[in-house]
């Protein structure tokens, strides 16, 4: 009995495995060949440029030129402010707009829908959007301040470096909150509303709930939300391409779009290979954070 | 009863579920196989911009009878992908990095030298009267190892375009000829809201960047961007100076200018008439008189750029047309390329989109003079400098260069720092190639 239970599972097993081999392939076909491709591309001088593609073995050189280029560690300095600002900006409005659409008041499927508009729009048309609205003639930006009187002159929002940098992190943020909120909204709505009665009755205000109730019970989502995210804020391109192109002087350069430029524009695949695998390594870890707050979590027992 | 658990029953259920998929699996097959562009011995697969980049009959509007014609007599059908401008470059990158046949004929513009392995010296093989008739100084960013790689299809360099209203109001008799001029120019007519000046800064690099603007200016001071073995030759007192005339004219600039990454975004200023002159491609004459987008309709004028010390000099838009070396049609894909360069379609070219014939004897065409009147202008400024400096590495070049120019233009660094910069990135870049 024992080895015919055996036997039927290991025949489940291997159905199971023919099953899921479609799927295992095209992961491996579209995942895992340019990743590998990618790590090897890093290690070789690749020559395309001016004649016929050709490869040579190139060591860690690659990775050398970018600790001794200075655009580069500009770049990835810009690629950890852009991400921590956006992150800590995406949460804290999510969680806002999460809490304000839990109240009674903000249920209506309304709201919900509007909210999902930003998250809708694909991203380039998101970054067209946005480029006219910073438009420093015409855009509407100017012309709402202007018109409240909190400006004499047009701002040329996309001409100087910080601040060109900053509208771009204010676009992706108007982008990112409407899915992270609506993250929120469902780790809102998995808290027992019993513990709001008990706090209540301990005499606690809205603002100890909060803080006592609310933040704990939304631990396991503020995880995933600040992951999920990070790795969204790293790896930003249509917004760089459409409003600057990595201008004024290279100062809106993070480091996807310098992996694509110098890939791509400047034909210096191996070297783009490399600024595109620290990248990889970077969410690669942030992707690790993130499995690992989605296991369930066991319960000690004591005793 | 006992059931027999030493095989497995397949459900009706699993059964569908495994047909389901075996079909996807051919279905995908199928749609992966005819993604592959193919060449069945009647089609031509053609890359080239979307309109208004230059485009030829079948993606912008004229010659459409004429085209038809040809197909039917040649026995070839043509499909044309035409992406925006700027994805053109990263998709012929890609394209030939795969190896794999995709298109027989390529829109190029001053990536001949970097693709050059890749694509098919066939301008010997044209008709010789048609070679005559195009100018020879066209083939100079089209020729790289000795070989002739493409043909230019529209005479398309940077010349001036100015607001005849603002000038006329200012009482300036006529548009400024010497740089000195330029800068005075430009400073009166800057006030109340309009400026003088207005271009897009924005991106540094290719044609149409702000350091090919910076080449225009250097080749005016005298200078040229390489010396005879191709390594930097302009950091020098011309390199400086022509980034000089830039700083200098950012006082009558409009400052949006810095954030304008495309050519269109400076000329909505212009048409707008926010902005009295700015350097443009001859195309634009066009939309600048059309009232359903410009409000300066029948006040622009147009003039060769003004001279530096060494005269009057300009780039060229070097917008050309190539064959893949991969090409299983490349007679088929000259014929087009002629069909393209036929006098009557070069003149409806212009007549019909803006975009100037490259063949001489329709540039002096009565006919052409008269609905082009920059002809004149374009062929006057074709008679000085217009070199682009293009090489295998011209984009990386033009981003190293035009990023310096940046700074200088946000006063961030001086012009003297900003060329020294971009000398010595230059210099890496060109050592690298080796």
């Amino acid at each position: 009995m024992m080895q015919t239970t055996n036997e039927y599972n290991r025949k489940r097993y291997r159905l199971g495995l023919w099953f899921t081999t479609p799927a295992v392939i095209v992961l491996l076909t579209v995942l895992a060949y340019p990743i590998f491709a990618s790590l090897v591309l890093s290690f070789l001088r690749v020559r395309f440029a001016g004649q016929g593609l050709s490869f040579e073995f190139n060591g860690l050189n690659n990775y050398a030129d970018l600790l001794r280029k200075e655009l580069f560690r500009e770049a990835l300095f810009r690629s950890v402010y852009f991400t921590v600002i956006e992150v800590i900006a995406v949460i804290i409005l999510a969680l806002l707009v999460a809490l304000m659409l839990n109240h009674p008041l903000g249920r209506s499927a309304f709201y919900r829908v509007v909210l999902l508009v930003p998250w809708a729009l694909a991203p380039v048309a998101n970054a067209v959007l946005w480029k006219w609205i910073f438009n420093a003639n015409y855009g509407i930006l100017n012309q709402a301040l202007a018109g409240l009187g909190l400006i004499k002159e047009n701002i040329i929002w996309l001409g100087s470096p910080w601040l060109a940098l900053n509208m771009i992190l204010l676009a992706d943020i108007w982008k990112a909150v409407p899915f992270i909120a609506l993250l929120m909204l469902a780790g809102l709505q998995n808290i027992p509303s019993y513990l709001y009665k008990a706090a209540r009755l301990d005499g606690a205000n809205v603002w100890q709930q909060f803080v006592h109730v609310t933040l704990p019970g939304l631990k396991t989502t503020l995880v995933i939300s600040i992951v999920l995210q990070s790795i969204w804020a790293l790896k930003v391109f249509d917004l760089i391409y459409v409003l600057t192109k990595g201008s004024p002087a290279d100062s809106t350069i993070l480091l996807n779009y310098l992996s694509w430029r110098e890939t791509f524009s400047n034909l210096d695949v191996g070297y783009g290979a490399a600024i595109a695998n620290v990248l990889f390594a970077l969410m690669f870890m942030l992707a690790l954070v993130y499995i690992r707050a989605l296991r369930p979590r066991q319960i000690k027992r004591e005793g | 009863m006992r059931t027999n658990r030493n095989s497995v029953r397949v459900s009706r259920r699993d059964f569908l579920k495994l047909a389901g998929a075996g079909a996807a699996s051919i279905a995908l097959a199928n749609f992966l196989a005819s993604c592959t562009p193919k060449s069945e011995g009647g089609t031509l697969n053609v890359l080239v911009p979307a309109a208004p980049d230059p485009a030829p009959p079948g993606v912008a509007k004229f010659s459409e009878e004429a085209f038809a014609k040809w197909k039917a007599d040649n026995g070839f059908e043509v499909t044309y992908e035409a992406p925006p401008w700027p994805q053109l470059h990263d998709k012929m990158a890609a394209n030939f990095a795969s190896g794999q046949y995709v298109h027989d004929i390529m829109y190029n513009c001053g990536w001949v030298p970097e693709f050059a392995d890749y694509l098919t010296d066939f301008v010997d093989q044209l008709p010789a009267d048609l070679v005559a008739d195009l100018p020879k100084s066209s083939f100079s960013t089209l020729t790289w190892g000795g070989k002739r790689l493409g043909v230019v299809f529209t005479l398309s360099l940077l010349t001036m375009f100015y607001n005849t209203e603002h000038l006329e109001k200012a009482g300036i008799k006529e548009p400024p000829k010497t740089w000195d001029d330029l800068k005075g120019v430009a400073k009166q007519l800057t006030g109340g809201g309009q400026y003088g000046w207005v271009l897009n800064y924005g991106a540094p690099e290719g044609i149409g960047g702000v350091a090919s603007y910076w080449m225009c200016f250097l080749q005016q001071a005298g200078g040229k961007v390489y010396d005879d073995k191709g390594m930097p030759a302009f950091n020098n007192e011309a390199g400086v100076d022509a980034l000089q005339v830039m700083v200098d004219l950012m006082e009558s600039t409009d400052p949006g200018s810095i954030s304008y990454v495309g050519i269109n975004d400076a000329t909505n200023v212009f048409s707008a008439g926010q902005a009295s002159m700015m350097m443009n491609w001859p195309f634009m004459l066009k939309p600048a008189n059309d009232p359903a987008t410009s409000k300066v309709v029948g006040k622009v004028g147009t003039a060769i750029l003004p001279a530096g010390p060494a005269g009057s000099a300009s780039i060229d838009g070097t917008d050309a047309y190539t064959i893949s070396k991969l090409s299983p049609n490349p007679e088929a894909a000259r014929k087009l390329i002629e069909f393209y360069l036929d006098k009557e379609v070069q003149k409806r070219q212009v007549l019909d989109t803006g975009w100037l014939p490259i063949r001489l004897s329709v540039l002096n065409d009565p006919e052409v003079q008269a609905a082009a009147p920059n002809a004149a202008v374009i062929l006057e400024q074709a008679t000085h400098p217009y070199d682009s400096y293009v090489t295998p590495d011209y984009n990386a070049v033009t981003t190293a260069i035009g990023v310096e120019i940046q700074k200088a233009l946000a006063g961030s660094q001086s012009a003297a720092d900003a060329i020294k910069n971009a000398s010595d990135q230059v210099t890496e870049i060109v050592k690298k190639r080796g």
